[in-house]
């Protein structure tokens, strides 16, 4: 199969990366910056889209990340960071993970399930992990539109009911705030992380960079627009709407006529989700593919591993949410800048192609 | 084996390899004396022709005694040479009959063979409205002059071949030459001439030879009853299959595109062909989802229906004996079986079964409250949703069950993740090269002109880029 | 030879785990329990009634009881059950308990408070409703003349199930017509923990019909269920009015807006597009529409605090209480006389309903908010003072059609 395109790409970056942000991240940034939220988030959208300017100049070279590392520090510094960057890919796809069983839990049920109903989850994660990754794209193609088509359904069920002046007065939550509200989401933007990963699957094209970014930029104003909306509708209440975009379209009009017809756009959110968090788990097996040998034969055996870990914790966490959502957003929240902002921009020294070797005369 | 020239000897040895009862031989000689033998199979031979087109001009003959020659004097339209006896064995048991003479290392085959065909009819499964009604025949010749006749073009290429160690089966591999990519004609030939199998009976036989993924759920293959649709395929870039034996001809590379597309698309206004090609998928994804969601929404998700609806529904099934997810498996497994016991049962059985099958298990199974009405009003639905897009049947009653069974498993979510399951194998499935759920996946947005939507005629100057076809270009425009 | 097996091995290895897969589908949808709770061991909870007594809880839910398939009349059934607690939930605790069937709240659509429980910090049983995640905010709120319980348990004339004729009154038709001012929970709530911490529930009253039941029953329903409320016995029918608004500050219920308010509230909050009010001048009465509605509330703070609450009407002429020309009933635009009586009429809505407001220290006209959505600093310093503070300023304008 062929390599990733740039447009599958651009609507990896404009349409998919952006859903991953509406489940629990706009109550964290309501629970720190109360109705300042547009702030912290647009100065981590601008910062993300920075770096995935920065990454796409690293992909210019055609080169995957783990062969840059090789070049410049040889093979077995190259498998370290390379297996160092899977761990991280891996830590971060826990809290998505998190995230989504919890959604599970609360939206497609009427009454507290069983874990075991997420199960199935990771059965389809297995399979997707082991696949390889130019078949991502082309998912990326069908889940575009099923992705905007689910979040201007939302929107326009929404936005009636919303209340922009409740935005107002805007720095009321004072700089401190902003700043830890900024801080504390920094989880949910690891998608320079997951570029990276991609470095070398795409043909790097002329104007791509300034094209991906802005691309990213078109699905970080979508976030603002979804956060805006999302604080106009619950103002105050807005601390306690998980789940913040299977909630907000229930106030339409209609709705109480025909149903919850709006749960066919939440369920193609949904199912995008679904794709999202299986993200960084993939690009995480991958890179632990790299790390450990490159076996094809191996793939499906690391997948089934990681994926069986992951459940695993989810079992093991399943009580201990708020626990593990401190771990993550607060605790060890200095991980996604590490990763996400200093090692792509590093990444921009690596040589990009093998070292000469001297000629023995 | 080659021929000896010794008349005798030869038969003999053609006797050894064709012992059956029903391949004669008769024997006779010439005016001038030369002794000729033709060997036939009796059923399959038309013995007026070959008496009147060949033997009698063989008794009259009195020139030289080369295959030439004694060829000339033969009126039959087709004549071929052939000194090899296992081709010769090949011809005959094709229905062709051979003429051995004595002195010479070559025998004559002559066409008059005795066809069988019921006559060209509009098809069963693929019905048009507007538009042509003639379909294919189960006789190869006459399906590949029905192409021919649509095509009348040099660049029109049949490749014949035979298929099947028992069976012979002849089989066209059909192209437009200059249009269809020369990458995919050589792929069908390979795949086909690689087939070792004793007989193929049917065209399918061959689909499962020509997939990338033999045992995948989906079609890989497209299908179609229809000349005028085959060579529309064919003339978008695609190679098209005709076997013998079969009416339904078979196209690669496939997109699951196709089988949204209706002949009829072509020749009424293009807003109403969107319309109906929107209608298909919708009611595809009915016949899908319906009964999953249904149940799925009674068991874990009530707020999916409307306040009285659900009160409606308790209403229905507040008696009935079983889990809302056994209901509706029952009524999907009666709803099955009556589908296949109507289909091949003879038609004036058919009849009463729809009555038996519509009163007595609908209208008593209710009343019995062995089932309620609303899962027989879904059945009901997503059932004839199913036929709306009748080339996918096989693959959406599958999935229908196994949605069925993942909601009664899990509920919604369940859907959700087969969903994105049956998305991702989708989009992996590659058959010549072809993506099958291309132009959507990967876009290709030329191609979305004539895909759910269809675009006037005067927008789609261009053949899919999907196919890759070398000729880019359908008409000039303007 | 090894290496074949394994490969052998490894190629059957997709199909082993399919079919896997597919037993436990099996297995699953034969055995299916993953927190099932389905329709039929469900109560559909349509309406909850609150109650507080000393320091307990009555919880009354009103539970849809489905007709079975042979059913030949429309409506909805229901039947009410009543659990005590110490909380809310305990309530509903015990309502399991006594039913078997697990209370689902999805489908409530109203929370009916008791007058006495109304008067005490509603959020002491509201929270159970906010923290659940399965419960829809979007309902509706209200408080009733006497106990939630006795509202729920009496036979309505219009509909069989009390909670569905309550909710009637409560239609955006309803509430066009300025006879109601609705509020759901989330909106309540927002209001409460909001700058101005005050809001507003439409009072509900039930009125006894004087008609004896039976012949009346079933409304535009027709027919009676076999639920609780609506079974065979000679019950009192009832009519249900919310013409009232109850004003809450801090959740406690501390002001009762009559009809004339709540037609000036909902003038106001501009939501009034087909309203009816009549004015009585020198012995006559004129009943006036309101087709378009332009309602504000507008605070200055330089200087002293000063709120403009600005109404903008446009009124068709809909009933005289003396005999007119044709043309005139043809016209039905309201004279220059009749748009007088009607700007006094509605100003003086208006004067009562500030007056109530500052009278109760009910900021139901959110004007905090406004002030806290200008200017931070200001909130802080009018914060407690500004309802008794401000100067409110009426702006009436009423215009005929033309």
């Amino acid at each position: 199969m062929a390599k990733i395109s740039s447009r599958q790409l651009y609507f990896l970056l404009a349409c998919i990366m952006p859903v991953g942000k509406l489940i629990l991240m706009p109550t964290h940034l309501v629970y720190e910056a109360k109705n300042d939220l547009l702030i912290p988030a647009a100065v981590n959208i601008l910062i993300q889209a920075g770096m995935i300017f920065l990454v796409m100049l690293l992909s210019r070279s055609n080169k995957q990340l783990y062969d840059m590392l090789e070049y410049t520090f040889g093979r077995v510094v190259a498998k370290v960071l390379t297996l160092l960057f899977s761990l991280f890919l891996f830590f971060a796809a826990l809290f998505p993970l998190l995230e989504q069983k919890q959604l599970v839990q609360s939206v497609f049920y009427d009454t507290l399930p069983s874990l075991l109903v997420f199960s199935p989850f990771f059965i389809f994660s297995i399979y997707i992990c082991a696949t390889p990754i130019s078949s991502f794209g082309r998912v990326w193609d069908l889940l575009a539109p099923i992705s905007i088509v689910g979040f201007i359904g939302i929107m326009a069920f929404s936005i009636g009911s919303a209340d922009f002046g409740a935005l107002l007065p805007f720095g009321a939550a004072g700089t401190r705030a902003i700043v830890s509200a900024g801080a504390y989401t920094m989880s949910w933007f690891f998608d320079s992380a997951l570029l990276l990963s991609l470095v070398g699957k795409f043909e790097y094209k002329k104007n791509m960079a300034w094209k991906s970014s802005l691309f990213y930029l078109l699905g970080g104003f979508a976030i603002l627009l979804f956060l805006a909306v999302f604080y106009g509708i619950f103002e105050g209440l807005a601390l306690r709407q998980s789940f913040a975009f299977s909630k907000m379209s229930k106030y339409f009009s209609a709705i109480t006529a025909l149903g919850r017809i709006d749960y066919i756009f939440i369920y193609a959110l949904s199912l995008v989700m679904a794709y999202f968090c299986t993200l960084p788990l993939h690009a995480g097996v991958d890179c632990l593919n790299r790390a450990l040998g490159g076996n094809k034969v191996a793939t499906p055996l690391y997948s089934a591993g990681i994926n069986l870990v992951m459940l695993f914790l989810m079992f093991l966490l399943d009580n201990n949410f708020q626990g593990a959502n401190n771990l993550i957003t607060k605790t060890l929240f200095w991980l996604f800048p590490l990763f996400c902002v200093l090692i792509p921009a590093l990444c921009l020294l690596l040589r990009r192609s093998p070292r000469e070797k001297r000629k023995v005369s | 084996m080659k021929l000896t020239g010794t008349l005798e000897k030869d038969l003999k040895t053609l006797k050894n390899i064709l012992p059956a009862e029903d391949i004669l031989t008769f024997s006779f000689q010439s005016k001038n004396g030369i002794a000729f033998t033709v060997v036939y199979a009796d059923p399959i031979s038309d013995k007026e022709l070959l008496g009147e087109q060949v033997i009698r001009p063989l008794l009259r003959y009195d020139g030289k005694a080369t295959a030439e020659d004694i060829g000339k004097s033969i009126t039959s339209a087709e004549l071929r040479k052939n000194g090899d006896i296992d081709k010769l064995a090949e011809e005959i048991l094709g229905g062709n009959p051979v003429v051995l003479f004595d002195g010479m290392d070559e025998a004559i085959i002559t066409g008059v063979k005795k066809v069988f065909v019921r006559a060209i009819a509009e098809p069963s499964t693929d019905v048009a409205v507007k538009g042509p009604r003639e379909g294919f025949i189960e006789d190869i010749k006459i399906n590949t002059s029905l192409v021919r006749r649509r095509l009348k073009t040099p660049d029109l290429r049949f490749h014949m071949m035979t298929v099947g160690r028992r069976s012979t089966t002849s089989v066209a591999v059909c192209w437009l030459e200059g249009t269809t990519p020369k990458k995919t004609v050589e792929e069908v030939k390979k795949k086909l001439q690689e087939i070792d199998i004793d007989i193929i009976p049917d065209s399918s036989y061959l689909t499962h030879f020509l997939s990338s993924r033999p045992y995948s759920l989906l079609k890989q293959v497209g299908t179609t009853e229809k000349p005028d649709i085959f060579c529309a395929k064919i003339a978008e870039g695609r190679v098209g299959i005709i076997v013998d034996g079969t009416p339904i001809a078979l196209t690669v590379p496939y997109l699951i595109v196709e089988d949204f597309q209706s002949s009829e698309d072509y020749f009424v206004p293009a807003y109403r062909a969107t319309f109906t090609r929107i209608l298909r998928l919708l009611a595809l994804l009915v016949a899908i989802y319906l009964p999953a969601f249904y149940v799925a929404a009674q068991l874990f998700k009530l707020q999916l229906f409307p306040v009285k609806l659900l009160l409606t529904i308790a209403g229905s099934i507040r008696d009935i004996p079983f889990s809302p997810s056994l209901e509706m498996l029952l009524v999907l497994f009666v709803l099955e079986v009556l589908n296949e016991a109507s289909i091949r049962m003879p038609k004036y059985v058919g009849m009463a079964l729809s009555v038996v099958g519509a009163l007595v298990l609908g209208e008593t199974a209710v009343s019995a409250g062995f089932v309620s009405t609303p899962a027989i009003i879904i059945i009901a639905f997503s059932g004839i949703g199913l036929y709306a897009v009748p080339n996918l049947i096989e693959i959406t009653s599958v999935l229908r069950l196994a949605m069925l069974l993942i909601a009664g498993s899990v509920g919604t979510y369940g859907i959700i993740l087969a969903t994105a399951f049956i998305l991702f194998y989708m989009v992996t499935s590659d058959n010549f090269d072809t993506p099958v759920l291309a132009p959507f996946s990967p876009l290709v947005k030329r191609d979305l002109r004539d895909s759910i939507v269809k675009y006037n005629l005067g927008s789609l100057d261009m053949r899919p880029r999907t196919l890759k076809s070398k000729n880019k270009r359908r008409y000039k425009n303007g | 030879m090894k290496s074949e097996k394994f490969r052998n091995f490894y190629k059957t290895v997709p199909l082993k785990l399919f079919v896997l897969l597919a037993a436990i589908v099996l297995i699953a949808f034969f055995s299916n329990d993953f927190g099932l709770v389905d329709i039929q061991k469900t109560a559909v909870i349509l309406a909850v009634g609150l109650d507080k007594e000393d320091e307990n809880y009555t919880v009354t839910a009103q539970i849809a009881v489905p007709k079975g398939s042979d059913r030949t009349t429309g409506g909805t059934s229901s039947v009410e059950i009543t659990g005590e607690g110490r909380t809310v939930a305990d309530g509903f605790g015990q309502i399991y308990a006594k039913t078997g069937w697990v209370p689902k709240l999805v489908f409530c659509n109203l929370i009916v408070v008791g007058e006495e429980t109304a008067k005490k910090d509603v959020f002491c049983c509201l929270d159970y409703f906010l923290r659940n995640e399965y419960m829809s905010d979007n309902c509706l709120l209200a408080v009733c003349e006497g106990k939630a319980s006795e509202l729920l348990s009496s036979t309505s004339a219009i509909d069989d199930t009390s909670s569905l004729a309550v909710e009637k009154l409560f239609s955006d038709a309803s509430e066009k017509s300025g006879k109601v001012m609705k509020n759901s929970l989330k909106d309540f709530s927002i209001a409460y923990y909001g700058p101005s911490h005050s809001s507003y529930m439409p009072y509900v009253r039930a009125i006894e019909q004087s008609a004896s039941s039976g012949e009346s029953t079933g409304g535009n329903t027709g027919g009676n269920g076999g639920g609780g409320s609506s079974g065979g016995q000679q019950t009192q029918e009832k009519v249900f009015s919310a013409q009232e608004t109850a004003l809450f500050r801090g959740g406690v219920m501390v002001a009762l807006l009559n009809a004339q308010e709540t037609f000036a509230f909902s003038l106001l909050e501009s939501k009034i597009v087909a309203g009816t009010f009549t004015v009585q001048k020198e012995g006559k009465s004129t009943s006036m529409t309101v087709i378009e509605d332009k309602g504000s509330v507008e605070l200055n703070m330089e200087g002293a605090p000063k709120a403009t609450l600005s109404v903008n009407v446009r009124l068709r002429l809909y009933n005289r209480c003396s005999a007119s020309p044709v043309e005139d009933i043809s016209a039905s635009t309201p004279t220059v006389y009749d748009l007088e009586n009607a700007n006094a009429y509605l100003n003086n809505c208006l004067a009562l309903l500030v007056q109530k407001c500052v009278e109760s220290d009910c900021d139901v006209l959110l004007l905090k908010r406004s002030l806290y959505r200008s200017s931070l600093k200001k909130y802080r310093e009018w914060e407690q003072t500004l309802l008794q503070a401000v100067t409110p300023e009426l702006k009436v304008t009423a215009r005929g059609i033309t």
